[in-house]
């Protein structure tokens, strides 16, 4: 397949985007048609590309001499891509209902598509350099989407944003120098490009650029130190929340995670260091802190958020095993998560969007009035607990089987720490649940009258990633061989 | 490969669904239907009810039927498909899950039929009987289970799928028992996950083989991390068994269930626990690598503390349920002391009290929804002189009550007699004679609790004795008690081919 | 010798005399003149920049004919004539788009003042890039301090005369200390031609004579200049005199008055001292500590600043730090990254106070932070430059702030022990930065709770103000070039650095 396949699934949202707010629509529908039918075609012109994939890197323009920004295709980011690409249109088809009553949203489904846009450029990124570069610019683009109602509270959550944003890419601009000195090349190659002989004896150096530079990807991941930005990012719209908050752009801190620790500085470098103690270490604080806040936030969007957190911090415990057994759980965890996630922000939506209500004890008797919607939650919530027969089982085990064979006695705190995770996940989920179903004898069904699910196209999508929990929980063999050729490369 | 292992798994999760489906149905269109009224709590009509009643019979007779025809006809095994690569969800009968899948099918049958009547009292008999019978699969799939992995899908289906029955009856209380329930069920899980992990990277497989598969190779030189995982299994198993510290949830989830469901769940749900601890210590992890360890002594511990416990807490309980509950909790630990022996003689022991004991705390549990059901009252000081009432219900109350002390001829005694004997007989020091004290201390204790109520119910003194129509309950309600009391009786007086059968396991596991 | 070789000459003098003539016409002539003058002299130092990249080298042009040490030598390699040009674009832009400031802001009868002070500024400027002479220097330096404060107090009020006051003050300070250096030099050496003295000061170095002397001469000029360009902790003239004074001014003053100072500092470096001795002395040392305190702290200085002039003169005390960081790595990377620096911060200060005044436009001429609430919407253009202005300072791909940001962080990796240091303070400051510029362009796409046309505010269309808007846009334009094609320049500069040996 031709190269340049490369750069119009970047463009073309980001073109197709733009000219949203300029086209002469003649209602809403001729909108919503123009919209899905540019992220359909854009979807299906990737999955093409993943079928064929083009074998030679395409250099888009130059920064300075060595500084480019170019596209390849390799495995890790055709899991990325194929990720985002089957989001995406499901996402938008939910968003139109969404946005229905929203005043400004063809601004809105502007930067919402050319996200992205940008987001497949992180994922065909084929140096460090593109990759940063993409990187920033989701940072910059979502920024307006987190703005949108631009109340005091979103104006405010959009500041914390950025700030987190930019400060996370100024350490992981460090990082990118540093490959940039003291790489053989800038390109990502499995295992490493760092030059031993510049590096000498600076190891200690190279140590504590890399967490430096952990530290400044996992921004987007919301690791702490760094995460309360995701939950107030929950103000935005609930198609943002969910595909970008809980997908697309946290995954795409995970992703330039992997990239870094696999393809830039190299795995066996770092293995055993003092470095990968200190980053699991802060993913072990983060899996166990997100889903305590979780617990205490009573925000039905914040309580998924902080969840998030925590989930996060489960790929990146799989990156930081620094095996290929460990890349394996974390790919399998970012692409269940996300179908898992999304699915329940997605419920989380629908509710908010009939009855406008957000907090969790607002939410008793609605399984009965919401049924679908419910029922659709709290599989999703079996899943992220991780109820075997549903995906989060699957990236789970595998998570766990690359912690207990890497042998430290640290990532054996982290099995814990995922298990402590998971009950406290059924805490916080089941709970929501308990509550809709199970109101109590005594509760006075007049008060939630005329609460009705919504239409078909918030419960496709809905119903669309339940089935998907299922059948990657039940046969996630061709998707786990995928993965395995993905790190078989180590 | 015998796909009729699925049989008796699908024909009652596939019925119990199609219940819970058209009670939820019926749920969503009354709330369409009136807005504005009360919509929980609506009984099915008398002609429905009879529907429903025949269908869950028919459904939990033939299950039971055919449950325990396949696995008294032979070994059997099938792989159902393959969830990861090396990690198949297979099921292959054996001996202990012949043995289990009996006492299920039996003790559930029994429940089932007395719930047709005592679940007018409570109502949503479509959602009752719907997870129920999804309940009952579960269980058959749990006690069929051929690996460790297919073993905790169906633990924690059985989890989620019982806490329906929990919170029946939908008031605050229940619902914040059955919530307990559930998290304390998914910490156990959990903990029992997470060994194991350890145990599927150490062990050559997870399959189930009597005498365990731990890799010795592998385990050189991690055996610490092993024995804390395999001290981590037991505590989580042992939170669905109700054995300290994670016995908490058990006196509150039980009193709150429907009396049937209370029966099945101290009968039956909690053997569960029993059962995933037998499979992780006999069939993965080898008793050799356990004996002399400090797992087996902490675990000794803690069954001996739980034991005590339980039975002091139930002796000071006015609440007839929560007793029998906290009976449970001590009772259950008997077993679980059995299997921390690690001698053939105790398993024997705790394998006979996992039979007696299930069908005698069904049948404490039918005859208090029966006093439930007939008078209303709850606390135990208010059953003096319902022996005037309900003699029958009464005796076999008191036939139950005799097998669970351990008096003979009553089950109960030849347990405490092998778990006794297996307890002198184990290299465990200090324990040899401590935990048969502690045995005998509790045994006083369990004719502390349920005697009285035994006695003040036949002889309640003078001043009540001129009340005294006759009560007893309804024909579906006394056959299922009568039964399973029978049980716990005929089975301490012949209980010959029944020892046999338990000492074959006992001795293929050591 | 060519015709094109005297054009550097032409262009002082020409700038020189269009000041005097300025002072006898009326505002409006005065303006047309002056920008004739300014675009006359871009296209000459084009047409020079196109012959030395021609000739591929340097070349000296006698004053006069008189050969040294009587005469007076001018010099022009790539980087004289590249700043020669730049110097030009960026003070035409900033001309044309603080237009309509300078009327409403300059009493009537001063307008032509404005004007003869522009121009000499600007053949200072001119002066302090070609000159070899460094007595030239000292004089031209001491030409554009007192145009720069006619520049600051000519719109009259209370502040800026005090602001005028104080730089002038500090200034004449900076001053002070560099003529003391240059007397040092000339003390020891007996020369004044910067080629000359390098001669001088190789010998001497080499013999190890006057050591001390020679380093002390090197301090004072260093600091003198650092004075002059506001390296913290001597930048408290800045933020008034940015902050208060006509839109041109400021910009002007921020982009190219400080900047003509540093590019002398930088022919002090290599063509006076050379480089390697700089290198060996400890008062690098000193301006690396100094510049990246400056960074940090003006930085927090303008996180706490609620006047959005203010805010971005005190951007600047961050920027001049940023660039004397890179003078103190002590390697030809680290210089040639400052160099980089002081184009790309022209292009972006300039951008940012066109872009703020237009906002404060939108604003009812409030410069208060709370008062530009939602002036992004009402004045979009200056919404969007401000907005690339604040992204290329933060150092966002695509903007000429990244390319900076990279190089420094390059010509940091590849020093040893200054290299964690200058990687954690330029990603504090980045942080730094984006704190008050993001929180400012998210403050400008705010929406006012009040009605808009109720208070102060007004609309303001792309063509209500024609020039600002063409200043902006180019400004935006030069911006992106920087960011996205970097490299040719970068090229430039480093040849031009090298023809400095």
């Amino acid at each position: 397949m031709n190269k340049m396949i490369m750069m119009i699934v970047v463009l073309l949202p980001m073109l197709s985007g733009v000219l949203i707010p300029l086209l002469p629509f003649r209602n809403r529908r001729q909108m919503m048609i123009y919209i899905e039918t540019a992220v359909l075609l854009n979807t299906i012109l990737v999955f093409l590309m993943l079928a064929n994939p083009p074998q030679n890197a395409l250099v888009l323009f130059k920064f300075t001499g060595n500084l480019s920004v170019s596209f390849r295709l390799d495995g890790l980011g055709r899991i990325f891509a194929g990720l985002i690409s089957a989001l995406w249109p499901l996402s938008v088809l939910y968003s139109f209902e969404y946005m229905k009553h929203e005043k400004h949203e063809k601004y809105f489904f502007m930067f919402y598509t050319i996200t992205y846009g940008v987001t497949l450029g992180v994922a065909l990124a084929e140096d460090i350099v593109t990759m940063y570069f993409f990187f920033e610019m989701l940072s910059l683009i979502t920024l307006p989407l987190i703005m949108y109602t631009l109340t005091r509270e979103a104006i405010h959550a959009s500041r914390t944003y950025f700030y987190y944003m930019t400060g996370g890419a100024a350490f992981a601009f460090i990082g990118m120098i540093f490959i940039l000195s003291y790489g053989t090349t800038s390109n990502f190659v499995p295992g490493g490009v760092i030059d031993l002989a510049k590096v000498g004896d600076k190891t200690n150096l190279l140590l504590i650029i890399y967490v430096l530079c952990f530290c400044g990807f996992s921004v987007k991941t919301a690791m702490w130190p760094f995460s309360s930005w995701l939950p107030k990012a929950g103000v935005a719209p609930t198609p943002v929340t969910a595909l970008l908050h809980a997908v697309a752009v946290v995954n795409t801190g995970a992703f330039t995670l992997m990239r870094v620790t696999y393809y830039s500085f190299g795995t066996e470098l770092l293995r055993g260091t003092w470095a990968q103690k200190a980053v699991m270490t802060l993913v072990i604080i983060t899996i166990v802190y997100g889903c305590s806040r979780a617990l205490k936030e009573t925000h039905i969007k914040r309580r998924l958020a902080w969840s998030t957190v925590s989930n996060l911090s489960y790929i990146l415990f799989g990156v930081v095993l620094m095996s290929p057994l460990g890349l394996t759980g974390a790919l399998s965890h970012m692409v269940f998560h996300s179908v898992m996630k999304i699915c329940s922000f997605f419920c989380a939506g629908a509710v908010m969007y009939q009855t406008g209500r957000t907090y969790i004890y607002e939410l008793d008797g609605f399984g009965h009035k919401m049924p679908k919607v419910f029922v659709l939650f709290t599989i999703s919530g079996m899943a992220l607990m991780g109820v075997p027969g549903l995906c989060g089982f699957v990236s789970k085990w595998n998570l766990v089987k690359a912690a207990v064979a890497s042998r430290m006695p640290l990532a054996y705190v982290g099995v814990a720490a995922l298990l402590i995770s998971a009950l406290l996940t059924a805490i916080y989920m089941l709970s929501i649940s308990v509550r809709a179903f199970f109101p109590g004898k005594q509760f006075d069904y007049g008060t939630i009258r005329g609460v009705k699910d919504p239409n078909w196209m918030m419960i496709l999508p809905l119903t669309v990633f339940a089935v998907a929990m299922f059948c990657f929980g039940l046969h996630p063999a061709p998707l786990l061989e995928l993965f395995r050729q993905v790190v078989s490369v180590f | 490969m015998d796909k009729w292992i699925l049989f008796p798994i699908l024909l009652p999760v596939i019925a119990g669904s199609g219940l819970l489906s058209s009670a939820f149905l019926e749920y969503v269109r009354a709330a369409k239907r009136h807005g504005n009224g009360k919509t929980a709590g609506f009984a099915p009509s008398e002609g429905n009810l009879k529907r429903i009643h025949i269908l869950t019979g028919t459904v939990l007779v033939l299950t039971a039927v055919s449950a325990a025809g396949l696995a008294w006809t032979g070994d059997r095994s099938l792989i159902v498909f393959h969830l990861m690569k090396d990690i198949p969800i297979c099921f292959r009968i054996d001996d202990v899950g012949r043995l289990f899948v009996t006492i299920v099918s039996v003790v559930w049958v029994a429940a089932g039929i007395y719930s047709f009547i005592y679940m007018k009292h409570e109502g949503e008999e479509k959602r009752y009987f719907g997870s129920y019978l999804i309940v009952f699969g579960i269980l058959v799939a749990l006690d069929f289970s051929g690996n460790l992995v297919t073993m905790y899908f169906f633990y924690e289906l059985m989890t989620l799928a019982s806490v329906p029955l929990v919170l029946h009856n939908g008031s605050r209380e229940a619902i914040m028992a059955a919530l307990k329930y559930l998290f304390y069920s998914m910490c156990g899980a959990y903990l029992g996950l997470f060994g194991i992990f350890f145990l599927y990277r150490y062990c050559d497989t997870l399959t189930f083989t009597a005498g365990g598969t731990l890799n010795r190779i592998l385990a050189q030189g991690n055996r610490e991390i092993l024995l804390a995982a395999v001290f981590v299994m037991l505590i989580g198993f042992g939170a669905k068994a109700g054995m300290f510290p994670l016995h908490a949830w058990l006196p509150a989830a039980h009193p709150v269930a429907p009396a049937p469901a209370s029966a099945a769940l101290s009968g039956i749900i909690v053997k569960s626990g029993v059962l995933a601890i037998i499979r992780v210590v006999y069939y993965i992890v080898g008793t050799d690598f356990i004996r002399g360890t400090w797992v087996q002594t902490a675990w000794i511990v803690l069954t001996l503390i739980t034991i005590f416990m339980g039975s002091m807490l139930a002796y000071g309980e006015p609440v007839f349920k929560k007793r029998l509950a906290y009976s449970t909790v001590s009772q259950i630990s008997y077993v679980l002391f059995g299997l921390a022996l690690l001698t053939p003689t105790a398993m024997e022991g705790a394998l006979l009290h996992t039979v007696f004991h299930a069908f005698v705390k069904c049948a404490l549990f039918l005859t208090a929804g029966i006093f439930i059901f007939q008078t209303g009252k709850t606390r135990v000081e208010e059953y003096r002189g319902i022996g005037r009432k309900m003699p029958v219900t009464l005796w076999c109350y008191t036939f139950a009550s005799l097998a669970l002390i351990g008096i003979p001829p009553a089950s109960g005694f030849i347990s405490k007699w092998y778990l006794a004997e297996g307890a002198l007989q184990a290299e465990v020091g200090i324990f040899r004679w401590i935990g048969p004290v502690i045995l005998l201390l509790s045994a006083l204790l369990t004719a502390g609790y349920l005697l009285p109520v035994a006695m003040n119910g036949f002889f309640p003194g003078k001043e009540l004795r001129e009340e005294a129509d006759k009560q007893e309950p309804h024909a579906a309600m006394l056959i299922p008690l009568i039964v399973l009391a029978a049980l716990a009786l005929v089975l301490g007086i012949w209980p010959n081919p029944l020892i046999e059968y338990v000492r074959r396991i006992a001795v293929a596991v050591m | 010798m060519e015709f094109v070789q005297n054009f550097p000459f032409m262009t002082i003098i020409l700038s020189l005399f269009s000041g005097p003539l300025s002072s006898v016409l009326d505002g409006k002539k005065a303006k047309r003149l002056n920008l004739a003058v300014i675009s006359l002299i871009g296209m000459m130092s084009a047409a020079v920049l196109g012959y030395v990249l021609k000739t591929g080298e340097p070349y000296v042009y006698l004053m006069g004919h008189f050969p040294a040490p009587w005469g007076n030598e001018i010099r022009v390699g790539y980087l004289e004539a590249f700043m020669a040009l730049f110097f030009c674009v960026i003070m035409l832009l900033c001309m044309i788009g603080g237009a309509k400031e300078r009327e409403n802001q300059i009493e009537e009868t001063k307008q032509n003042l404005y004007y003869v002070m522009v121009n000499l500024l600007l053949s200072s400027l001119l002066a302090l890039v070609y000159t070899n002479d460094l007595f030239t220097a000292y004089v031209f330096v001491e030409i554009n301090t007192i145009s720069a404060c006619g520049l600051i107090m000519i719109r009259q009020n209370g502040r800026t005369i005090e602001a005028a006051t104080r730089y002038m003050i500090m200034s004449l300070l900076g001053s002070g200390l560099l003529l003391l250096g240059i007397c040092f030099l000339y003390d020891l050496t007996g020369q004044l031609l910067m080629s000359n003295i390098q001669e001088a000061v190789r010998t001497l170095y080499e013999t190890g004579a006057y050591h001390i002397p020679l380093l002390v001469s090197l301090g004072l000029m260093s600091v003198g200049l650092a004075i002059k360009s506001a390296l913290y902790p001597f930048h408290a003239w800045l933020p008034d005199a940015y902050g208060y004074s006509t839109l041109s001014s400021a910009a002007i003053l921020s982009s190219l008055v400080s900047k003509g100072y540093i590019i002398l500092l930088i022919k002090i470096f290599y063509r006076v001292i050379g480089f390697d001795i700089v290198r060996d002395s400890k008062v690098i040392h000193v301006l690396f500590v100094f510049g990246i305190a400056g960074m940090i702290m003006g930085s927090l200085s303008a996180i706490r600043e609620d006047n959005i002039r203010r805010m971005i003169a005190f951007s600047s005390v961050a920027q001049i730090g940023y660039i004397y960081m890179g003078f103190g790595l002590g390697t030809p990377a680290g210089v040639l990254a400052s160099i980089y620096h002081v184009v790309s911060h022209a292009a972006t200060k300039s951008l940012l106070f066109t872009a703020a005044s237009g906002l404060t436009d939108a604003s009812g001429g409030s410069v208060r932070y709370a008062d530009l609430t939602g002036a992004g919407y009402r004045n979009k253009l200056a919404g969007v430059a401000f907005t690339a202005g604040s992204l290329s300072m933060v150092g966002f791909p695509m903007f000429s702030g990244f390319i900076s940001k990279l190089l420094f962080a390059q010509a940091a990796v590849g020093h040893t022990y200054k290299m964690l240091p200058t990687l954690i303070a330029l990603a504090i400051s980045t942080i730094l930065n984006a704190v008050y510029f993001m929180k400012t362009v998210i403050r400008i796409y705010t929406p006012m709770r009040v009605p808009e046309d109720s208070g102060k505010a007004c609309r303001i269309g792309i063509l209500d103000q024609p020039q600002k808007s063409l200043a902006l846009v180019c400004f935006i334009i030069l911006n992106l070039l920087l960011g996205l094609s970097s490299e040719p320049l970068i090229q430039l500069l480093q040849n031009g650095l090298e023809m400095f040996h």
